[in-house]
């Protein structure tokens, strides 16, 4: 049962942020007028979780712990540098290659070191349990642990990455296109109403659960143009009733791109839910782009892109 | 006749040479184990390398055919884990068969008067701290020498429990062994509802919370068994000098008491040693189940229960049992190693409970 509940959680844990991190950047070391590859290292990087980071050389064996440091890294044209991933990571297609060293969440610690890394990027947040972060520092390897708590810092993480591997440059652009597309999305959705709207992350055990209050998915639909109801900030639960008493206009299924049981139809069925207005007006939508939404690497642009569609359709051609 | 012969046994002692052999079977099981456990891992290093990079770690002139890595993996990464294994399978094996002589019941481990639920809520508590107050997180990853706070309360919480089970038991008088039992589960029952309350508000930290629950002997580096080695082997020790007192205890307070030995307080001493030897392996590596429990079993089916012989057999075979657990966990992936022992060893306990059975119904 605790590692179903786990699993559940474990794209939105990703997302959630519930203290404040110190997320930006560090003030970086004076930048080599001519050629950034030369002479930048050794490098001291202060990462997400506020340690300091020193980096001898340019990394050229990456290790990612999780998901969304991998797409970074590959957006980045790096993906020929990492010499380990997690058995999660699908995308994009060739990371299938790159053997795992994180399996079934758990961490391989003899795999990252047989691995020869000299970078490690973890996942804050106790995504990457903060032992494990611990034994790898110990061990003597760069450890970068990256934590985004909203979308401006998804984007710092990329920045940050693109320092650490010498590839500023396309991270640079990376970041001023996505930049691009969000106020893109910002101007679609300007003006129009907030329609009030529930993201079913999961149902589970009869417990509903949701964006938690200030989390980073609460912040996307706002941003999407959307009024999120929210659950816990802690357990990111909601009761029904406190759902029924908030009434939904809009209803999102995040759950339905991993089971295809979760329908508007079965939504509308579950007891006592016909009385909502998004049930009632047929405004229940399955979100198969949660994948993205949840996972902080480039492509959550694409996340924020679906959700102001499903949110504000008419906006969009 | 035959009961003169058992309680002689039992009072004086195995003889010498039989003493030796079964000690020294034992012995050889667990460094083979140990052995074992060493050699393999999710990465392959051969046996001459194995070989070769503990020469070169004693200086000898050995020339390199290894990985640069191979020596970081043998004995940074896998040696501590298969002795962490080994003191806290050692520490359960040997308090499981102190509990169960103490409480005169089969069904007793080193868990049950309140070493777990008071270890988990002290290391449930300093995992989840950070999350419910964020003003703690600051101080989360703090260290005292070298040792993690969940480490130290876990440490803590087990003695803490035991002392507020023993205090209860003894309101009214001196305290038998089923006001003990009662006790303990009530305490523990207590705790595990606190614990479950942080449990589902533990948010991020919710997977380390199970993790630890779960039990993992991942986290154990150096410094941690430099500090849980003492306590768990000098508990050990301790316990083995009082091996008279534990099978005294077998025989029933009166007839203890007829051979002039008042067991009360020899029993609270007992208590404590075994909770101290439990709770610095639970802090070493969260609740590990069944070890405690079945270990003396298995010993005691094979070896009979004399506690000279008994305690220091479970103990070594606490330690193989679970360093072959953890090795077959560590192969597979991503398996708890509670898992492991108790889908290994649940069917073999089995097997041999219905061979001793039949054993003793066949005349």
């Amino acid at each position: 049962m605790p590692a179903r509940r786990i699993r559940a959680f474990a794209p939105f844990l990703l997302i959630l942020a519930v203290a404040c991190q110190p997320a930006s950047p560090s003030p970086s070391p004076p930048k080599p007028s001519m050629a950034p590859s030369a002479g930048a290292y050794p490098l001291v990087l202060t990462d997400d979780a506020g340690r300091q980071v020193t980096l001898p050389a340019e990394p050229e064996r990456i290790v990612s712990l999780a998901p969304s440091n991998t797409e970074i890294a590959c957006a980045l044209d790096a993906c020929d540098r990492l010499v380990g991933v997690t058995d999660f990571d699908d995308y994009p297609a060739e990371v299938a290659e790159i053997p795992d060293v994180v399996i079934l969440a758990v961490v391989d610690i003899e795999l990252v070191v047989d691995a020869d890394p000299d970078l490690i990027l973890a996942a804050g947040n106790e995504l990457t349990p903060s032992a494990v972060i611990t034994q790898l520092t110990d061990l003597g390897y760069p450890v970068l642990v990256l934590y985004p708590a909203s979308l401006d810092q998804v984007l710092e993480n990329i920045e940050l990455i693109g320092e650490a591997i010498n590839a500023r440059e396309q991270a640079d652009s990376l970041t001023a296109d996505l930049r691009a597309r969000i106020a893109a999305v910002g101007d679609a959705v300007t003006g129009a109403a907030r329609p009030r709207t529930f993201y079913e992350v999961s149902v589970f055990a009869g417990t509903i659960y949701t964006a938690g209050r200030d989390s980073f998915l609460a912040s996307l639909i706002e941003l999407a143009g959307g009024d999120p109801i929210t659950g816990d900030a802690l357990t990111f639960a909601i009761a029904l009733e406190d759902l029924l008493v908030a009434d939904p206009e809009l209803i999102l299924l995040g759950d339905a791109a991993y089971d295809p049981s979760v329908t508007p139809e079965a939504v509308s069925a579950r007891q006592g839910w016909g009385a909502i207005s998004a049930v009632q007006n047929g405004r229940v939508v399955v979100m198969l782009a949660d994948p993205v939404i949840t996972r902080p690497g480039p492509r959550i642009v694409d996340g924020l892109e679906a959700l102001a569609r499903a949110i504000h359709l008419d906006r969009f051609d | 006749m035959r009961a003169s012969v058992a309680t002689r046994s039992l009072v004086g002692g195995p003889s010498l040479g039989r003493a030796t052999l079964v000690i020294g079977g034992a012995l050889v099981v667990f460094l083979a184990s140990v052995v074992v456990a060493v050699g393999l891992g999710s990465v392959e290093v051969g046996l001459p390398e194995a070989i070769g990079i503990i020469g070169q770690r004693l200086g000898l002139p050995v020339t390199e055919t290894w990985a640069a890595t191979a020596p970081t993996i043998l004995f940074e990464v896998r040696l501590p884990r298969v002795l962490a294994g080994a003191l806290v399978g050692a520490g359960l094996g040997g308090a499981g068969v102190v509990f169960q002589a103490l409480l005169r019941n089969p069904m007793a481990d080193p868990y049950v008067i309140g070493t777990a639920a008071g270890a988990s809520l002290g290391a449930v508590l300093a995992i989840t701290a950070p999350v419910l107050v964020p003003a703690l997180a600051l101080g989360a990853g703090t260290a005292w020498l070298g040792i993690g706070l969940a480490q130290v309360l876990a440490f803590a919480g087990g003695l803490g429990a035991v002392a507020l089970v023993l205090v209860i038991a003894r309101q009214g008088g001196r305290s038998n062994v089923v006001t003990l039992l009662l006790t303990g589960y009530a305490v523990s029952s207590l705790l595990a509802a606190v614990v479950a309350l942080l449990l589902v508000s533990s948010g991020r930290a919710l997977a380390s919370v199970v993790g630890w629950l779960l039990g993992s002997l991942g986290g154990a580096g150096y410094p941690e068994l430099a500090v849980a080695a003492p306590l768990v082997l000098g508990g050990s020790a301790w316990l083995l000098v009082r091996w008279r007192t534990l099978n005294l205890l077998l025989l029933g307070d009166e007839a203890a008491a007829g051979l002039g030995v008042d067991l009360v307080p020899a029993r609270r001493g007992l208590v404590l040693l075994a909770t101290l030897v439990t709770s610095a392996a639970v802090a070493l590596a969260g609740t590990i189940g069944f070890v405690g429990l079945v270990v003396p079993h298995l010993v005691r089916l094979a070896i009979g229960p004399d506690h000279r012989l008994l305690l220091p057999v479970s103990c070594l075979g606490g330690a193989a049992l679970l360093v072959l657990a953890d090795m077959a966990a560590r192969l597979v992936g991503g398996v708890p190693v509670g898992v492991v022992t108790a889908l290994i060893g649940a069917p073999f306990f089995l097997w041999l409970l219905h061979r001793a059975a039949g054993a003793t119904t066949t005349p």
